[in-house]
């Protein structure tokens, strides 16, 4: 069979479509959680701060800080009572303890020891591991300035969104 | 007939955005004249009253057109002037909300409709 501009074509269109395939499709190593559906968790929670992905924490820590939104670390965060059960239910339903838990949600949970409730994901030993590269002087970049700010460089860290591939580290 | 259902359809949704000239006429109703100058000595003041910050500026830089970044948290924080914000000052439930927030973070009390007034007219102002 010799070579014919037909079957060079065909060649050509499958290695095109690979590629297609292979760059849209989330690999297993990807960190994807759920989020709330509707835009109240973004809006509300997501205003000073990324909109955290629930399974970061377990539910015991979403309960215990929903209860506390008037002295969220040291600021009034309170919310009408509607947005904050419907954010609550949301942070049950998705924690990282939850029915829908993925493995690396799972692996969040176990890292957790029973009885505690942390209220920071840094403090969370998933979050040190993963994290255990980054240099402190990194850290103190100014468009990152704290732990807290996951959207400074997983920058669709708003969906849920917290794979290597879409790290951008901000000068 | 079709003016009319123009018309109809542009007041339906307006109901829900605003321009930042109808959220100022909204809290001047409340308020009483607004003054540019009184408003942007609030955005420049410094203030003891909070816990979060010592003044607006702190999070919103001395430049309303520039983004900002929270004091505390650094997630980066569109700019507050309309000018540079297409949808700042366009919905009152959201304007509510931040001066609610933020006058309790910066001065540790509500901000009076007078103040409300002010502030919003200096931030239309910055062109």
């Amino acid at each position: 069979m010799g070579i014919t501009w037909k079957n060079l074509l065909t060649l050509i269109l499958s290695v095109a479509a690979t590629v297609m395939v292979i760059n849209n499709a989330p690999a297993d190593d990807e960190a994807i959680f759920p989020m709330p559906a509707g835009k109240t968790y973004v809006e509300e929670c997501g205003s000073c701060h990324t909109a955290y992905a629930p399974g970061l924490l377990p539910a015991r820590s979403w309960r215990r800080m929903m209860g506390e939104l008037d002295n969220h670390f040291g600021e009034d965060a309170s919310l009408s009572e509607p947005q904050q059960l419907e954010i609550l239910k949301a942070l049950e339903t998705l924690a990282a303890d939850g029915n829908q838990a993925n493995m690396r949600m799972r692996r969040i949970h176990g890292a957790i020891p029973a009885g505690t409730a942390p209220q920071r994901i840094s403090e969370t030993g998933y979050f040190k591991f993963m994290h255990d590269e980054v240099r402190p002087s990194i850290w103190k970049r100014k468009k990152i300035g704290t732990l807290a700010n996951c959207i400074a460089c997983h920058t669709r860290a708003n969906e849920g969104r917290y794979g290597e591939r879409e790290v951008r580290i901000p000068q | 007939m079709k003016i009319r259902l123009l018309a109809l359809l542009l007041c339906a949704n307006s109901a829900h955005a605003d321009t930042p000239q109808q959220i100022l006429d909204g809290l001047v109703a409340q308020a009483g004249p607004a003054s540019v100058t009184r408003g942007e000595k609030l955005f420049r003041g410094k203030f003891s009253g909070g816990k979060t910050a010592d003044s607006c500026t702190a999070c919103h830089t001395e430049n309303a057109k520039l983004p900002g970044q929270h004091a505390r948290t650094h997630k980066a924080i569109d700019p507050i002037a309309p000018v540079a914000q297409k949808d700042r000052f366009t919905d009152a439930a959201k304007v509510e909300k931040w001066f609610k927030r933020n006058c309790q973070e910066v001065l540790g009390r509500v901000c009076s409709a007078q103040e409300k007034a002010d502030f919003t007219a200096y931030m239309i102002s910055v062109k």
